[in-house]
């Protein structure tokens, strides 16, 4: 009950009006479960399970996608010489965190109809469950059947779980505010003015941009998780050190991976997955990746952002290799040629993502080509200086010693202070904090950026 | 659970000593010089002291100061007398100049240019015309053996009183609270960044549901206000000139003319009050004049200053 009242207190200190979406979609699905759970024809289950994806879906499409769809068929028609006058955009807030609920309520009318949840009758624990404020706006995304029986069972202070909880949210604090937010700046004023500056600046935008978006989502993700442990919850990771991946499709099993993950178990399989040949499997992944690319946002440059990393994966589907990586550790190789082999696989598939990121980054697909028109055209090196004049030299400083950080802890995304020693601990507590006062900014805009999503 | 709460408490307090340690040995938060009201009623910095200013979390602006023993920022001390030539440069905190080394300001730039003149800078951060008229009333002898003297001139902030009397804003900054707060440097550096302007701002988001009225007006109501407040800004310029008295042969104002209303410098020209207008010069150029960190001028901005008063002395003295 306290859960439920803090997540709706939460939920609301943004805006009171949007409690009736989240209840409404808790009362739908709570709904949808029971029935489905009481039937035992399939086809009725079906028709169940589709109450709660049209229903979900339909809210998604109303409140993130109308203006988009309109304004698309719009351009459509233009494009064929019919030129319309768009009267039918609303003026639609889009309500924070709304991609993420509603695919947490539909994992549970899933998780009912595939059995591997009973329904709960405990309404309370259910529309806790959905409204959970630690990962409410921005993930990770939880399973009902991994969330929900940790919710409703009674739970214990646990020393050893406070601890590591309040480390997550140190560490996760650390990335967003001295990461996210310091490259932040810099990558606002490369993206806006991008036509002014050299290629060298704009490599080191898309650059900025890719430990921006990283420290800025995996931060909150940290800092959720650790919330939730010290209510004694348990949350999924949702990131893996996922610059470190060697290949994209390990990528993809590093960076949002509640996500990835929910597309895999609630889409990708359901569609066949790759049980019915190499045509059905493409198929199957190029709907992933273009799905997961509109998931982010009603704009185009995010479909074919979706669309580039699905051509990136295909050839490694193809090739037999998009799973080479997934039980192999990291930095684990015995000679010189494994590390130069390891590191330029790492190097690689860094380098693919961050050229993706520009299209995540951009306004629109045009803004996105005159970035890369703009590389190639003003193809020299200018040093960057920083919009408020400070020393980049500080900035670079820092990237190498966070890079080199998250290499040292890359076994474990949960321990992120794993020193045995309470010496170095306590020094790594004093270093982050003490990096977070040289780095904070008080008068920026420090919206979290997933939470647009 | 206690454990807990214990081990956080006593990290907390060992984590904070290291940040306080951390914050004096790399010098990342300014010294704050004494305040004092001497004994005729002014206000000035306590004499003979040094000390470093510093701007920015990661010290990017580090300038040291050195408080002379007339209580202002200066590289030497004022000894006035008939046989030389001297200028005083009274102002706020751009003449003050904790901002830049304290050999390295407007007024020892003008010393620089000009042959067998010294220049006292008498720069307070917040003086305005009332402060300044009255530290030259109150000190009249010792004004009296300066030749010259340019008096720094903002109109929007500088006339917003009739009469001199000790600012209490300032001066509750010496009270032995402040005092005590300012011997924790991890607490005067956290102020400094802005640490707790997002929880002060929360709180006061929380407590006042209410806009300000100047939010509220409209364009019309803006313009009437304005107008009322220089014509109250004029009556207190007039005032002031009248109690404390201003020799027009000696004295200068250093204005910005873009910031004063048109009446305001009609009335200065046909009054005979000179003055030297630095906006023209400061926009025409090319590179910044001011700081990155604040609004004061930077190195360049006070050259362009410095030329300008040089070149109003060179025509004006023999």
């Amino acid at each position: 009950m306290l859960i439920l009242v803090a997540s709706y207190v939460f939920y609301g200190w943004w805006d009171w009006r949007f409690l009736s979406l989240i209840l409404l979609s808790t009362l739908v699905d709570y709904y949808v479960a029971q029935n489905i759970g009481r039937q035992d024809d399939k086809r009725k289950r079906k028709q169940w399970l589709w109450v709660s994806v049209i229903f979900n879906i339909g809210l998604l499409g109303f409140f993130k996608y109308y203006n988009f769809f309109i304004d698309s068929w719009v351009d459509m028609f233009s494009m064929f010489g019919y030129h319309i006058t768009s009267t039918w955009t609303l003026k639609v807030i889009l309500p924070v965190g709304i991609s993420f609920y509603t695919f947490q309520t539909m994992s549970y009318s899933f998780d009912v109809y595939y059995k591997k949840l009973k329904p709960t009758t405990d309404f309370l624990s259910f529309a806790a469950f959905v409204s959970f404020f630690p990962q409410l706006v921005a993930g990770p995304i939880e399973r009902a059947s991994q969330l929900l029986p940790q919710i409703e069972k009674k739970r214990v202070f646990n020393y050893e779980q406070s601890t590591q909880g309040i480390k997550l949210i140190l560490w996760g604090s650390f990335k967003k505010v001295v990461i996210a937010d310091s490259f932040g700046f810099m990558v606002d004023d490369i993206f806006q003015n991008y036509q002014n500056y050299p290629a060298s600046t704009l490599i080191l935008g898309a650059l900025f941009f890719s430990f921006q978006i990283y420290g800025d989502f995996s931060g909150y993700s940290d800092i959720a998780i650790g919330t939730a442990k010290l209510f004694g919850v348990e949350l999924m990771s949702n990131f893996k050190f996922p610059y470190f991946s060697r290949n994209i499709g390990e990528f993809w099993r590093r960076w949002h991976i509640s996500l990835s993950s929910w597309f895999k178990s609630y889409l990708y399989i359901p569609l066949g997955g790759s049980q019915f040949g190499n045509v059905k499997a493409i198929r199957n992944i190029i709907i992933i990746f273009l799905v997961s690319g509109l998931w982010h946002g009603a704009n185009w440059t995010f479909i074919l952002w979706g669309a580039l990393h699905a051509l990136m994966f295909i050839p490694l589907y193809l090739l037999g290799v998009n799973r080479t990586h997934k039980y192999k550790n990291l930095g684990v190789y015995k000679t010189l040629k494994g590390w130069l082999q390891e590191w330029s696989q790492i190097i690689l598939t860094f380098s693919i993502v961050t050229i993706l990121w520009i299209f995540f980054r951009s306004e629109s697909i045009q803004t996105a080509f005159d970035y890369f028109y703009v590389i190639g055209e003003n193809f020299n090196f200018e040093a960057y200086l920083h919009p408020k004049g400070y020393r980049m030299i500080d900035y670079y400083l820092l990237l190498i010693m966070f890079i080199v950080y998250e290499y040292l802890i890359r076994r474990d995304e949960r321990s992120p202070i794993p020193f045995k020693s309470k010496y170095i601990r306590f020094f790594t507590y004093t270093m982050l904090i003490f990096g977070m006062l040289l780095f904070y900014e008080s008068n920026i805009d420090r919206s979290f950026i997933y939470f647009q999503f | 659970m206690k454990k807990l709460f214990i081990k956080i408490g006593v990290y907390t307090v060992l984590i904070l000593i290291c940040l306080e340690v951390f914050v004096r040995v790399f010098h990342l938060t300014k010294d704050y010089p004494v305040r004092i009201i001497d004994d005729r009623g002014v206000e000035r910095w306590m004499p003979n002291q040094d000390g470093f200013s510093v701007t920015g979390n990661r010290r990017q602006n580090f300038s040291e100061y050195s408080i002379n023993n007339n209580g202002y920022n200066s590289y030497h001390n004022y000894e006035p007398s008939k046989n030389k030539v001297e200028i005083a440069l009274i102002g706020d905190s751009f003449i003050e100049g904790f901002h830049q080394h304290y050999y390295n300001s407007i007024g020892k730039k003008v010393e620089d240019q000009l042959e067998n003149i010294e220049v006292y800078e008498f720069g307070y951060a917040g003086y305005d015309l009332a402060d300044q008229l009255h530290l030259i009333y109150q000190y009249q002898s010792f004004f009296d053996l300066i030749d010259y003297a340019v008096i720094g001139l903002d109109f929007d902030t500088d006339l917003t009183r009739s009469e001199y009397y000790v600012m209490q804003d300032r001066m509750i900054l010496e009270s032995p609270k402040y005092q005590a707060m300012r011997k924790i440097k991890l607490l005067v550096y956290f102020q400094n960044i802005g640490a707790f302007d997002a929880p002060r701002e929360l709180v006061k988001r929380l407590f006042s549901r209410e806009e300000s009225a100047t939010n509220t007006l409209n364009e019309h109501d803006k313009k009437v206000r304005q107008k009322k407040l220089h014509e109250t800004y004029f009556k207190n310029f007039k005032s002031l000139v009248n109690a404390y008295g201003f020799d027009k042969t000696r004295f200068v104002f250093l204005l910005d003319a873009d910031k004063a209303p048109e009446f305001f410098l009609s009335y200065l020209k046909e009054n005979n009050y000179n003055y030297i207008d630095f906006s023209q010069e400061l926009k025409k150029s090319d590179i910044p004049t001011s700081l990155i960190y604040d609004m004061h001028w930077n190195n360049h901005g006070r050259e362009i200053i410095a030329n300008l008063i040089s070149n109003y002395y060179r025509k004006k003295l023999p």
